[in-house]
C-alpha cells in the first residue's frame, strides 16, 4: 500500500497515520510477553531472573564454543574429549550444560556432538523441524537460522545456499548437512586455517565466529565477525 | 479431570540432563554403527520428527546416540517407554533425485528413534 496518497476519503481520519517508533511485534513475541508476565505474576520466576537469563542467552562472541574449538586445535587430548564427551569438555570453557546459567534454569537437551571437519569433509548444521541450536554454548540462533528459507533449502541445495554465504567448496570436499531435529545438538569444529601458526588460544578464539560453528563460513586470519548479510530496503514498507 | 504434570521432565532431568536421565531404560540397541537401514514410512498422527524427505530412503547408521522416549509419544504425554536413537547418514543423491552428479560425495545426517528404522 502506498503511503503518499493525500486525497481525502471524507471520513474524518487519515490513512496510515504515523506509527509509534517501535519495531513491529510479531504474534509470537506478543505471546512470549504474555506468558512471561503471567509467569512472573504467578511467582515462577522474577523479572530480575528473566533479565539475567536474557543477558546470559544474548551475550555475543567470542562464544564458549569458539574457545572450545581453539583449545581443541592446540590440545589433541582435549580435542579427543570434545569428540567423545562434549558435555564434559564444555566444562573446560565454563559451560555446565546441567546448570548453564548458573542460576538453575536448564533450558535445553544435553547431548552435544562436535562435528569435526577435515580437508575433504565440511559439516553444516540446520534444523528443518524448528531451530534446534546448542544455546548453552553458542547463545541464541541468528535470525536466518530460524527461517523456513534456510531450513528447507539447506538440506536439498546445500552448495547454492552456502554460496549465498560466500562459501564455495570444490566437489572433492564432501559437504555433510547435519539436520538436527531430535535431542542432539551440534557445533562444527573447522580445520585450523593456515596462517595461524604460533597463535595463542585467545587469538584463535577470535576467528572462530558463530558462522564457522554453524558451518556456513570457514575461519580465516583477520576475520573476527560474522558475515555481514546485505540489507535490502523493502519496496513497500509496512506501517504500524 | 486429568492432571498433566508439566514439570515431569524437569524433575527427572535435574542433575542428570535429558536424555541422560533415560539411560538404561530402552534395553539393547537393535542397530549398530555401519549397519544399512531403511526409514519406514509410518503414519504419523498429530506430531512427528521423522521428516518426510527421509521416508523410504536407505542409509547407514553413523552414531548410536542415546535412549529417550520418542517425541511422537512424548507429544501425547507418554514417557514410560524409551527407545534408542540413531544418527543415520544418507548420500544426498539417495534423498534428492536431482542432486548434481558432480557432487556425488555429499551426504546428509539426521536422527531417528528406533521405530523408524528397519534393517535392509
Amino acid at each position: 500500500m502506498s503511503n503518499d496518497h493525500d486525497h481525502s476519503h471524507g471520513h474524518g481520519h487519515q490513512h496510515n497515520p504515523p506509527g509509534p517508533m517501535v519495531e513491529e511485534v510479531s504474534d509470537f513475541e506478543a505471546l512470549e510477553i504474555a506468558v512471561r508476565e503471567l509467569a512472573i505474576e504467578k511467582g515462577l520466576f522474577t523479572a530480575e531472573d528473566h533479565r539475567r537469563f536474557t543477558e546470559f542467552a544474548e551475550h555475543i562472541g567470542p562464544t564458549p564454543a569458539a574457545r572450545m574449538v581453539a583449545k581443541a586445535w592446540l590440545d589433541p587430548e582435549y580435542k579427543k574429549q570434545c569428540l567423545t564427551d562434549a558435555i564434559k569438555a564444555s566444562l573446560a570453557v565454563g559451560v555446565d550444560w546441567l546448570n548453564p546459567t548458573g542460576f538453575g534454569t536448564p533450558s535445553d537437551y544435553t547431548d552435544l556432538r562436535v562435528l569435526e571437519d577435515t580437508p575433504t569433509l565440511h559439516h553444516v548444521v540446520v534444523c528443518t523441524l524448528c531451530s534446534c541450536y546448542p544455546r548453552p554454548i553458542l547463545g541464541f540462533q541468528p535470525e536466518w537460522y530460524r527461517t523456513p528459507n534456510y531450513r528447507r533449502r539447506l538440506v536439498r541445495w546445500p552448495r547454492p545456499v552456502l554460496a549465498e554465504f560466500g562459501l564455495q567448496l570444490p566437489p572433492e570436499v564432501e559437504i555433510r548437512v547435519e539436520d538436527s531435529n531430535q535431542k542432539c545438538r551440534f557445533i562444527v569444529m573447522p580445520v585450523r586455517p593456515a596462517g595461524t601458526e604460533g597463535w595463542t588460544e585467545d587469538q584463535l578464539t577470535e576467528i572462530v565466529t558463530r558462522d564457522c560453528l554453524i558451518g556456513v563460513a570457514l575461519p580465516r586470519p583477520g576475520m573476527t565477525t560474522n558475515i555481514p548479510l546485505p540489507v535490502h530496503k523493502p519496496a513497500k514498507p509496512g506501517h504500524h | 479431570m486429568s492432571q498433566h504434570d508439566r514439570t515431569h521432565h524437569a524433575k527427572i532431568a535435574t542433575g542428570k540432563g535429558d536424555p541422560q536421565c533415560f539411560k538404561g531404560t530402552a534395553g539393547p540397541a537393535k542397530f549398530k554403527v555401519g549397519q544399512t537401514v531403511r526409514i519406514k514410512d509410518l503414519p504419523d498422527v498429530f506430531y512427528t520428527r521423522c521428516q518426510v524427505y527421509t521416508r523410504g530412503a536407505v542409509g547407514q547408521v553413523a552414531v548410536v546416540t542415546h535412549e529417550s522416549p520418542a517425541p511422537e509419544d512424548e507429544a501425547w504425554g507418554h514417557v514410560d517407554h524409551s527407545e534408542w536413537f540413531y544418527i543415520v547418514r544418507f548420500k544426498q543423491k539417495d534423498l534428492w533425485p536431482e542432486y548434481p552428479a558432480a557432487f556425488a560425495n555429499d551426504t546428509l545426517q539426521t536422527e531417528f528413534s528406533e521405530r523408524w528404522l528397519e534393517a535392509v
